[in-house]
């Protein structure tokens, strides 16, 4: 199964770059959290099962996950339902497994499975490009764990579904009539959404965005924060846990959330290019084993799996850079969180996975 | 894998991932973009922004220090008193909160409720609830335990005695700011430095860490004010203005030995602890910043221009019997006719064509001369803030008609302040003393005494002793009878100035006045009295209104320094100076200064006159006339005093005044002669 062969097409610029940048949270969580404590600790221990979960999924045939995919798309189902019941809660919502040791949050690893299923089922289908048809069965499969996430509820996770259903249809050659259909569907759901699906409190941040200063000491304190926190980093930075917005608590869930704003303020613009640098790297590289992956379901679970990734990054550094409304969207591989990082390093396996076999049948 | 030749997917994949990348393209630029503009475009603003909220400054008042009598005793002193502060950005409902801390403060009425929402509702970090508040105030408020509001404690300024002194203390602001007299004067060395505590404090708002600076304490004034005199002048002039009906008054009692001021009343006066109720009417220090026209008192400086000057002697017949004096179509009176009065008859009888006629005499460049040396028209010291200068017209200006004003004390505006230091100055053989309320300053443990300062010699020692004589006859025979303190020898002089209403004497408002010093002989209290319009029985005249006022004042404080009366009265001459002589120090380097040296042309045009203080009588004289000078000495001794100064060009012919005395600091040793001669030019 593992060939020595397999072992010389592995990516380890990508693989380096991304041990790179889970260093480079891990000192920023150190610095956050103010020196050496059980959330550092943590971290590590969820770098390195998430390094197991990595090795995992290299190891095993894209092709023979994806020939699984619909039970693994089933079990994640039935995880998250779970959750919905029987999960633990914490700070108003319902998104955890509790297994004594640690907590699961299936939700992350919910866009890997959707993935591979999406990639099987666009991939391997033998009538072209995405049709009318098919775009309801992708509808339909990512409506589902959407939804059960969107209960719990975990708005965030739910919405990170939504670019792993678009990028694999798009990519899978729906036609770009449908993408205005999509817009125009887009734009009228949007009131709908805004009167029916959202919460106060989700209206809120989003009109607290538009106009952060109506509520300087509510909602749009993160944000102003946010803005103070990057702009006083300058150019080289107030230096490693010098950072004061962060380490006097100016900045909530610093640590997590506010990651890049943090490095922002410690490293400065130069730490920050770096860093966002590093993000392009990894994502260049991955489109670039999409592009050379041997068949149509390895191009689109890479991009499937990217998608989510991608998305993620973008949002969590536009919203640190204070031009996005605050959303409990982390920036993957910084970020504190055990299963947002096992998932990750996870959806890294995937790819490298699709990159090594290219050359074996 | 077999894909259908109609569905080229990899082309669609490339085409499609270009699109992605484009857009991944677009957003790292737009976000870069974003950071440059905080980082580096916003860097500045933000992180003042940060500091802002994470930074709080909070200045500690100092301590104030006391200012205290010249025994001791407490007339003004600080104590910490808590200041309620909020900080609106942190209350939620400013309507509630002001309303809670109305209800907790004493007396808040609606309308101050209404001002502290208004501040809550603002979008500041600080702002006052209210300041110094009393302690049970304070325990109210911070039993409410309310967000955002929170206390600081400030100093609170008391005076114990109330409006004992006001004027003279002064009272301090709410910021530990003197505002008026000596609290404003002194204000650097009495409040002290505020300390700063800079506090870094997190997001909620618990101090992370801070930096202290603390402050120091103010020095201690120990005022020259007696307080029990203080306390007597200002009783006695309330019942003095009250029993006149005037309109208010003030009573200065001055050491003229020292220039202290031992007593300095005004009246109305306020009370210091609430002196934003008080009237500035009742706030002005009327001893130092009223000018008053002085009249009759006035004609101390004429008298003392026309001896020292030697235009009159004090037994000259003076004709005043025509009872007026004619300028074009002014006319002067008398108030009693007389025939023909000696000199010291028209000061005794206060006749006004009699003292016209010696001014006129005296003439206007030398009588403006004296009203200088005297010390009017100049700020009498630092200790008075907003101190008048009064008003002195340009003696060369003055025609016949002003000139006779001046001499019976009109068309010049002075202070009663003025007034104490030129009388002083007559009480202690002729030395104009700067006054002084201020006697020592203590920093530290160390007490600094301020320094008895002559500004200068207004007259000799002689006319001095004239003058008192005069002046003790004009309380023995004269108008200033009802000022004779019994058992006491007492010099004065009665004064009775029309006031100037708008711009034109009043024919009913007068300023009465008395100036005088007692034991006359042997002086220890100059007592002026000033009493604004009176009203009442004893109609408008010095010597009715002010000389009763003069007389208690002197007799309690002769009593409280325990004086014993006077029972042989020390001839005048002799008593000038309460203490014997001084030895006047001889301001001269003990070597013989370089800049005499005379650079004497063989034409011998252009010497210079050498310094000669030091030297005998005999020695200055040969000195003088190898030079060819007309040689005039005064006294006996060594040289103290030269006229024309050492250094100035001689022009032969012109005479040199030499003041010799005996009681010369002997540490300065004379040159010898033979050095002298040479330097001047001369061969011996």
């Amino acid at each position: 199964m593992f060939e020595k062969r397999l072992y010389h097409h592995i990516d380890w610029g990508l693989l380096a770059a991304v041990l790179v940048l889970c260093a480079v949270g891990l000192s920023q969580i150190y610095s956050a959290t103010g020196g050496w404590t059980q959330i550092v600790e943590t971290q590590i221990y969820a770098v390195l099962l998430g390094l197991v979960a990595l090795t995992v999924c290299l190891s095993v045939d894209y092709r023979t996950l994806a020939d699984k995919s619909h039970f693994i798309y089933l079990a994640m189902i039935v995880a998250l339902v779970y959750v919905l019941l029987f999960g633990t809660v914490r700070g108003g919502a319902r998104r955890w497994i509790d297994f004594g040791a640690f907590n699961l949050q299936p939700s992350e690893f919910a866009k890997l499975a959707l993935a591979l299923v999406l990639a099987k089922f666009v991939g391997e289908n033998r009538r072209g490009g995405v049709s009318r048809m098919d775009l309801v069965v992708v509808g339909v499969l990512t409506a589902v764990p959407l939804m059960i996430i969107a209960r719990q509820p975990d708005l965030g996770s739910a919405a990170l579904l939504i670019p792993v259903a678009f990028t694999v249809a798009f990519v899978g050659g729906m036609p770009m009539r449908f993408l205005g259909v999509l817009a125009v569907v887009g734009l009228l759901a949007t009131p709908v959404v805004w009167q029916f699906a959202l919460q106060d409190y989700q209206q809120e941040r989003i009109s607290t965005f538009l106009d952060p200063s109506q509520d300087a000491r509510g909602a749009g304190y993160q944000q102003i924060q946010a803005r103070i926190t990057v702009g006083s980093g300058g150019v080289w930075g107030q230096g490693f846990t010098e950072g004061t917005q962060g380490q006097l608590r100016f900045l909530p869930v610093a640590h997590n959330d506010f990651i890049f704003s943090v490095l922002a303020e410690e490293q400065g613009f130069a730490g920050v290019i770096v860093t966002l640098g590093l993000y392009l790297f990894v994502i260049l590289r991955a489109l670039e084993s999409a592009r050379l992956a041997k068949d149509r379901l390895g191009a689109y679970l890479v991009l499937g799996v990217l998608a989510s990734f991608t998305f993620q990054v973008i949002y969590n550094i536009t919203m640190s850079a204070g031009l996005a409304p605050v959303k409990g969207l982390t920036l993957p591989l910084m970020s504190y969180g055990g299963s947002s990082m096992i998932a990750t390093l996870a959806g890294f396996g995937l790819m490298l996975n699709v990159r090594m076999r290219r050359f074996t049948n | 894998m077999t894909d259908k030749p109609a569905f080229a997917w990899r082309i669609t994949l490339k085409r499609r991932l270009i699109v992605a990348v484009s857009v991944l393209a677009i957003w790292s630029s737009a976000i870069e973009a974003r950071l440059v503009y905080l980082q580096i475009g916003q860097h500045a603003e933000l992180t003042e922004r940060a500091e802002r909220q994470q930074l709080r400054t909070v200045e500690t008042t100092a301590r104030r220090g006391d200012i205290l009598d010249r025994n001791g005793r407490v007339l003004a002193y600080s104590v910490e008193a808590d200041s309620i502060y909020a900080v609106p950005t942190e209350i939620d409902n400013p309507a509630a909160a002001a309303a809670a801390l109305c209800l907790a403060l004493a007396d808040c009425g609606p309308e101050e409720k209404e001002t502290l929402t208004e501040r809550f509702t603002r979008d500041r970090a600080f702002a006052y609830v209210r300041r110094q508040v009393s302690p049970d105030d304070a325990r109210r408020v911070a039993d409410l335990d309310l967000e955002g509001v929170g206390f600081m404690k400030e100093n609170r300024r008391f005076y114990p005695n109330k409006d004992l002194a006001a004027q003279v203390l002064g009272y301090v602001g709410i910021d530990n700011t003197g505002l008026r007299g000596i609290e404003a004067a002194y204000n650097t060395v009495v409040s002290g430095q505020p300390g700063t505590v800079l506090i870094q404090t997190d997001a909620r708002r618990r101090a992370f860490s801070r930096v202290e600076r603390p402050p120091t304490t103010g020095a201690t004034l120990e005022l020259t004010i007696d307080e029990y005199l203080q306390h007597v002048a200002e009783r006695e002039l309330r019942a003095g203005v009250e029993e006149n009906v005037a309109a208010g008054g003030t009573a200065v009692v001055m050491d003229p030995r020292t220039g202290e001021i031992l007593a300095l009343a005004s009246w109305p006066t306020f009370n210091p602890n609430a002196y934003r109720d008080a009237q500035p009417e009742s706030q002005r220090n009327r001893a130092t910043q009223d000018i008053y026209e002085p009249g009759s008192t006035f004609k101390i400086v004429t008298a003392s221009a026309a001896l020292e000057e030697n235009v009159v002697e004090p037994n000259a017949p003076i004709d005043v019997s025509a009872g007026e004096i004619r300028f074009g179509r002014r006319v002067i009176n008398d108030d009693h006719r007389s025939g023909i009065l000696s000199f010291t008859d028209v000061i005794v009888h206060s006749s006004n064509v009699g003292a016209i006629k010696v001014g006129l005499q005296v003439g206007r460049e030398r009588l403006g001369r004296y009203v200088e040396r005297f010390g009017f028209g100049a700020r009498s010291s630092r200790d008075f803030p907003g101190e008048s200068g009064g008003i002195v017209w340009d003696p060369s200006k003055l025609n016949d008609s002003a000139l006779a004003s001046v001499s019976m004390g009109y068309q010049i505006g002075v202070t009663p302040m003025q007034m104490a230091a030129a009388v002083s100055a007559i009480a202690n053989g002729g030395e104009l003393l700067t006054p002084r309320v201020v006697g020592a300053v203590i920093a530290d443990g160390v007490r600094t005494p301020t320094e008895r300062t002559v500004v200068r010699r207004a007259v000799s020692r002689s006319t001095a002793a004239v003058v008192t004589e005069i002046m003790e006859q004009v309380v023995e025979r004269g108008t200033g009878a009802r000022a004779k303190v019994p058992g006491f020898p007492t010099a004065g002089k009665t004064g009775t100035a029309q006031k100037v209403v708008n711009g034109r004497y009043s024919k009913s408002d007068y300023n009465a006045s008395f100036v005088g010093f007692v034991p006359s002989r042997e002086p220890m209290f100059t007592i002026v009295v000033v009493i604004d319009s009176p009203h009442g029985k004893n109609l408008y005249y010095g010597s009715g209104v002010a000389g009763p006022i003069f007389r208690r004042i002197a007799d309690a404080a002769l009593r409280h320094y325990g004086v014993a009366p006077t029972l042989h009265a020390a001839p005048p001459v002799l008593m000038a100076g309460s203490e014997a002589p001084r030895p006047r120090p001889v301001a001269r380097p003990a070597q013989f200064p370089s800049f005499v040296t005379v650079a004497s042309g063989p034409t011998g045009s252009t010497a210079v006159f050498p310094d000669l203080r030091g030297l005998g009588a005999r020695d200055a004289l040969r000195v003088l006339a190898g030079l060819g000078m007309t040689p005039r000495l005064r006294g006996a001794g060594v040289v103290v005093e030269q006229e024309p100064a050492a250094g100035s060009q001689i022009a032969s012919g012109v005479v040199a005044t030499l003041t010799l005395d005996r009681n010369v600091i002997r540490e300065v040793v004379p040159p010898p002669v033979a050095d002298v001669l040479p330097a001047a030019g001369l061969t011996p």
